[in-house]
């Protein structure tokens, strides 16, 4: 963490929002990679061809 | 090395909490709100449903025999039959329990993603169950309040029931067995009422999918499926 804050550019309060956006997007892809490799756990057992 | 090392193991814990714990709890809210309004939603179905009938099956022509007389008349077998259909994607169709493994769950037309995430759901091309033919419901296994976690523990001649909009129908367990996750033949039409249930196999994998098939036993329209099955038909040939 801070080694991400060190290299972030500009004054404080954008360097907060910056992190913000970071941890914002890292949950969500998070989310779609849980939901991803959940699907290879249990798919819901339909049947397909 | 060592930081990457806890990185990836609380990666791994945060997935497994929310496959394990997060997604029974996302169920669980979807599940209560469902069945508090389920039977208000049953009774609203039941008023949008066309009156029973009185259906008949087609018999084979009898083929006179030489020795003996030509009848005059023919007996055509008749029975009640309550049609009913499944509503769109994601709406409650509802309420499935199987009491040797404690299932109780409202039930959804559809079988998408995000229907399923909600609780079993029905596969729209197949018959709603306790109709002629074959109904097909899927559930999860594992995730999503786990609702088919222990299909594997029943054994023929348990027991199923379904309420749906036309009432309670009750199948018998005839079959369990585990398939391809290709294998549509499982789904397709039975002579008779069927209700075939699939899942995941084995547990925390979808490699496989376990098989319940399930005959109507008792409900609106079991006369009618019976005579249907005397006759090895099931949905196609309705009249």
């Amino acid at each position: 963490m801070r080694w991400l804050w060190s290299r972030l550019p500009g004054p404080a309060p954008a360097k907060v929002l910056q992190m913000l956006l970071i941890v914002v997007v890292g949950l969500v892809a998070l989310f779609f990679l849980f939901e991803w490799a959940g699907g290879l756990l249990d798919s819901g057992g339909v049947i397909s061809g | 090395m060592g930081w990457g090392l806890v990185s990836a193991s609380l990666l791994v814990l945060a997935f497994l909490g929310y496959q394990l714990f997060i997604t029974d709890l996302l169920n669980d809210r979807v599940q209560a709100e469902a069945r508090a309004e389920l039977d208000a939603e049953l009774a609203e179905r039941r008023e949008a449903l066309p009156e029973a009938a009185v259906a008949t099956v087609e018999l084979p022509e009898p083929e006179p025999e030489p020795a003996k007389p030509i009848p005059t008349t023919t007996t055509v077998p008749r029975a009640d039959f309550q049609p009913e259909s499944a509503g769109e994607e994601g709406s409650t169709l509802g309420r499935l329990t199987i009491p040797a493994i404690e299932v109780d769950e409202v039930m959804f037309a559809g079988v998408s993603t995000e229907t399923l995430k909600m609780g079993p759901g029905h596969m729209p091309w197949t018959p709603v169950p306790g109709q002629p033919g074959n109904a097909v419901v899927s559930g999860h296994r594992t995730t999503y309040g786990r609702p088919f976690y222990d299909l594997d523990q029943l054994e023929p001649g348990d027991r199923i029931e379904v309420e749906t909009a036309i009432g309670e129908h009750v199948f018998e367990i005839r079959e369990i067995f585990v398939v391809k996750p290709t294998d549509v033949w499982v789904t397709e039409e039975k002579a008779g009422a069927w209700l075939t249930l699939t899942s995941c196999h084995p547990h925390f994998s979808a490699a496989e999918r376990l098989i319940v098939q399930a005959e109507l036993v008792r409900g609106p329209n079991f006369a009618y499926a019976q005579l249907l099955a005397r006759q090895g038909l099931g949905d196609e040939k309705r009249t």
